[in-house]
């Protein structure tokens, strides 16, 4: 009987971790194939399959997508489009990030009449579908002068994400307990001082979290990138969208698969740096608080 | 002088009225506990007095200075708070020293006061680290040495010891009662343990449903409750509340009572004017658990005590004493009797009632009658 | 004397406002770049715009115009087939690897990576990757005739019956691993001692997950339908990157119709009601969500 037990849950283990392992081959895949197509030559690609492995190993393709590659008229590769990004993910991060941590202090330790709706009114923000707004924006980014630019993508971006960030604080913040800012208070600190000698030392975590969200939706962006930018002004993925789909020429899939792991490679990285803070972001953004 | 005068306070949130009216004056050097159960409003007000909450109506003074609109870090004030509110991110010393440096207090002269409040509550060896490494105790001290830091005119304190273990609880509760006779400061406690208030106040404010029921000495509200809440509220284990009818026995104004031996009359001395008007009535009688004990043969004659054989329910040994539980009218009543006299469940005892501290309550509103 | 007093009472009344002068930037934004652009959209789309906006009141032609475009329905259609197959496959992996890896499973951590990586990746680059991978030519088609399929064929992405197929195929990769994440979260979140009692009652395991914990993470299938629905309509990239709406507008979604009747062909006022129904859409299901929600935290 306890044999007859063992073997059964014997069998149970196997079954299990081989599911498991072939959940894994499933999402690993289509990085494999990214991968070795970025190192064959166009030939080797052509008479191989998608996991053959490549006759010789080439770096072309990776040095083509970075400065040679067409997209559109323009053959300067990903390279500038890869510096607009991070021109553009760096400002509008971080000034999120800042509007939304003070955000979130005045809407757990500071409430006032109204403030509740305000949080409401902000959260509905996380979830209309930007298509609603795209025409608008549009409109008022060309009135202000930035139709085109990088400030008015920073401008669209931190307005756009501000209800995500202010829910991060939020729900961090609505957690330290409010006698903190109590004692504080009788200790003579203003909201100032609190927010900056009590809060923001240990907000540490949720600064990382927002950060890390922020950074991989902003980065990730294709619809306000395609819609609010130009020419060699655009963010990356509108780039490699472009290059993907220039149809002149001969089709050169090991620079596109490189031009697509160049893209990826931002926030790929910070998700094997800080992937606890990327999957905290991911949940607390939308299980909601 | 005047340590801390309320002065009819209200609170509304909205629509519920918290806080209706509450007055309360004591002197200067003064212990008063706020006490009552949870939601009474108790926390509110000390909140209100600290300026963390607004006053919907009337006037708070501290000292002779209407403090009713001033912000917190202007009333002169100290609070210890229940959880007890330490800065994670500060060591113990910035801890103390924090509301020193806001008020620019020179270094050298804030390091002299946190060595003086480190010695005085002895956590010198503690001073540089956070309060993460700190014990539920030692952060106790933190807390109570952060309010001390500066010299207050009142100091505040927020149920400090509802998060201790009930060891360190009474310990602490003596220190605090120390501190209070060195320091001779204004001091506000808020508590829903009735020991902590009886045995830290000088004055007991005893609040319920936003009200002050009694306000008192705790001598003064443990004998002369003036309703039925305060009179249960207050004591361990509690008062005994009996049903009983009021009759006339033998020309005697008496109350009967029921147990499982029979019904048996205590005679009522000494309050019989206010109880004339309820012969044949249901008055309900109070009578604390150590006034009904086991038969001792040198009070037999004193004035007012009276004698009763009945049947044993439960029995609770506490150690010094043992709690054996009567029914009485059908009421479960508790008695504080000798180990040494206490009988088993089922067999009888012969108890002494005194009824010289007998209180007695209107049975509709819980009023005291005498 | 009195100055000082009067400073102090107005420094007083500058903290008092602190708060409300911090939040009224995200305040007047959230008024103007969401409700008012809300607002001017739902305008927009009641006017006769077409290459430029245009104020002029015309009823409800544009939505008539909408209506009556074939477009507009082949890309709702693929809405619903896109929405429907990839939430219930996202669904059903996710829950299935969330299941498996609460089994106490060494390289819980490392696996979980693997699973949840997609999440990090741009649309736009899922969508280039999973193009390349089934190319009609050189991708899977190529790879099961050299694995002796000889017949086999894959031209989904080229045939315009199954174009929207491959949206499913990339999207349920891109985010399944997402729902594992939120039920393995509830998984771990389910009280240890309710799932010992049910052993010390004699339950089996599979009856435990049956009839216990599945059942107690009501919510979280709650929180992943809402949520994925929320994706599957706004879903915008993953097309454009993987079939570019093509072959024709074969698989259009409402999100890659608004843009390209707003933005490339000169038809605001189309644009603009389409992204009203796409709201209203969202509304649906959001605004019950957020209802019982708010309803059930206040009463918690």
């Amino acid at each position: 009987m306890v044999e007859q037990n063992q073997q059964q849950s014997l069998l149970g283990r196997a079954f299990v971790y081989s599911a498991l392992v072939l959940g894994a081959v499933y999402f690993l895949i289509p990085l494999f194939v990214m991968l070795i197509t970025s190192v064959k030559t166009l030939d080797d690609i052509r008479t191989g399959s998608l996991i053959s492995w490549p006759d010789q190993i080439t770096f072309e393709a990776w040095s083509a997508a970075w400065t040679s590659a067409c997209i559109g008229v323009d053959c300067g590769g990903l390279k500038g489009y890869f510096w607009n990004s991070i021109s553009m993910v760096v400002p509008a991060v971080a000034i999120s990030t800042l509007i939304g941590a003070f955000n979130g202090y005045v809407l757990t330790k500071w409430r006032f009449r109204g403030s509740d709706i305000f949080f409401a009114m902000l959260l509905i923000g996380c979830f209309i579908p930007f298509q609603v707004v795209l025409l608008p924006m549009a409109r008022t980014l060309g009135f202000l002068g930035l139709a085109g630019t990088i400030p008015g993508l920073i401008l669209v971006h931190v307005i756009y994400g501000l209800a995500f960030t202010t829910l991060f604080f939020r729900n961090f913040y609505v957690s330290v307990p409010d006698e903190l800012v109590k004692a504080a208070r009788i200790d003579g600190a203003g909201f100032f001082t609190i927010f900056f000698r009590i809060l923001l030392p240990i907000s540490g975590p949720i600064i990382v979290v927002s950060v890390i969200w922020q950074f991989t939706q902003i980065w990730n962006d294709f619809l306000f990138g395609v819609v609010y930018s130009a020419g060699d002004k655009q963010p990356i993925t509108v780039a490699l969208n472009n290059l993907v789909n220039t149809s002149t020429g001969v089709k050169q899939y090991n620079v596109d698969m490189a031009a697509a792991i160049i893209a990826a490679l931002p926030t790929l990285l910070v998700y094997f740096v800080a992937g606890k803070y990327f999957v905290r972001g991911l949940t607390a953004g939308s299980v909601k608080g | 002088m005047s340590g801390l005068k309320i002065d009819n306070i209200q609170k509304r949130f909205g629509d519920v009225h918290v806080l209706k009216g509450i007055d309360i004056e004591i002197d200067e050097g003064d212990f008063l506990i706020l006490v009552g159960p949870s939601g009474c409003g108790k926390s509110t007000l000390l909140h209100m007095i600290a300026g963390l909450e607004s006053v919907t109506s009337g006037t708070i003074s501290i000292g002779q200075r209407d403090v009713t609109h001033l912000n917190p870090k202007d009333r002169d004030i100290a609070m210890v708070f229940q959880s007890y509110a330490l800065y994670p991110n500060m060591t113990v010393r910035q801890n103390i020293s924090f509301g020193l440096s806001i008020r620019k207090v020179p270094e050298s002269e804030q390091e002299e006061i946190v060595q003086r409040v480190a010695e005085m509550l002895q956590i010198g060896p503690l001073l540089d680290r956070k309060p993460s490494q700190l014990s539920g105790g030692q952060r106790q001290r933190v807390a109570m040495g952060r309010a001390l830091a500066r010299k207050p005119s009142i100091f505040l304190f927020d149920e400090p010891l509802s998060n201790l273990d009930a060891k360190l609880r009474v310990e602490m509760r003596t220190e605090i009662k120390e501190l209070h006779n060195r320091l001779g400061t204004t001091m506000v406690y808020v508590t829903h343990d009735q020991i902590e208030a009886m045995t830290l106040g000088q004055r007991i404010a005893i609040m319920k449903d936003g009200v002050i029921q009694q306000f008192g000495s705790p001598q003064e509200i443990y004998d002369e409750p003036v309703n039925q809440f305060v009179a249960g509220f207050i004591g361990s284990p509690s008062m005994n509340f009996i049903p009983c009818p009021v009759v006339k026995q033998d020309n005697q104004l008496s109350i009967e009572l029921d147990n499982e031996t029979g019904k048996f009359y205590l005679p009522i001395d000494g309050k019989n004017a206010e109880l004339e008007s309820w012969v044949g009535k249901t008055i309900i009688l109070g009578l604390r658990p150590e006034k009904i004990t086991h038969d001792i043969a040198s009070h037999a004659d004193n004035q007012g005590i009276h004698r009763a054989n009945c049947r044993v329910g439960i029995v609770e040994p506490t150690g010094p004493d043992t709690l054996v539980f009567i029914e009485l009218n059908n009421t479960k009543t508790v008695c504080r009797v000798d180990p040494s006299e206490a009988k088993n469940t089922g067999e009888n005892i012969d108890l002494m009632f005194d009824l010289t501290k007998a209180v007695f309550f209107e049975p509709e509103t819980g009023e005291r009658v005498c | 004397m009195s100055t000082s007093t009067d400073k102090r009472n107005w420094g007083d009344l500058v903290q008092a406002m602190l708060p409300k002068i911090v939040v009224a930037p995200t305040f007047v934004a959230t008024l103007i770049f969401i409700y008012g652009f809300i607002l001017w959209n739902a305008y927009l789309s009641f006017t006769k715009s077409r290459l430029l906006p245009r104020y002029d009141w015309a009823g409800t032609q544009q939505y008539e115009r909408l209506f009556a475009n074939e477009r507009w329905w082949v890309a709702a259609e693929n809405l619903v087939i896109f929405g429907g197959l990839f939430i219930i496959f996202c669904l059903i992996i996710g829950i299935f690897l969330a299941i498996l890896l609460d089994q106490r499973i060494r390289a819980e951590g490392a696996l979980r990576t693997i699973y949840l990586y997609p999440m990090a990746l741009s649309f736009i680059v899922t969508g280039t990757a999973w193009k390349w991978i089934l190319n009609p030519g050189l991708g899977l088609e190529r790879l099961m005739r050299e694995w002796g399929f000889e017949n086999f064929t894959f031209d989904w992405l080229v045939n315009s019956e199954m174009a929207i197929y491959t949206v499913v195929i990339a999207g349920v990769w891109q985010s399944s691993g997402f729902v594992m994440a939120l039920f393995l979260a509830g998984l771990r979140g389910i009280d240890d001692s309710i799932i010992k009692a049910a052993q010390v009652d004699g339950a089996s395991l599979p009856r435990i997950y049956r009839s216990i914990i599945i059942p107690s993470l009501r919510p979280v299938f709650f929180s992943a339908i809402i949520i994925l629905s929320h994706i599957a309509i706004k879903s915008f990239d993953l097309v454009m990157a993987l079939t570019g709406g093509g072959p024709g507008y074969a698989s259009d979604l409402p999100a890659t119709f608004m843009y390209s009747f707003a933005f490339t062909r000169g038809q605001l006022g189309i644009g603009a009601a389409s992204a009203m129904m796409m709201l209203c859409a969202v509304a649906a299901i959001i605004v019950p969500y957020l209802y019982s929600e708010l309803r059930s935290t206040r009463r918690g």
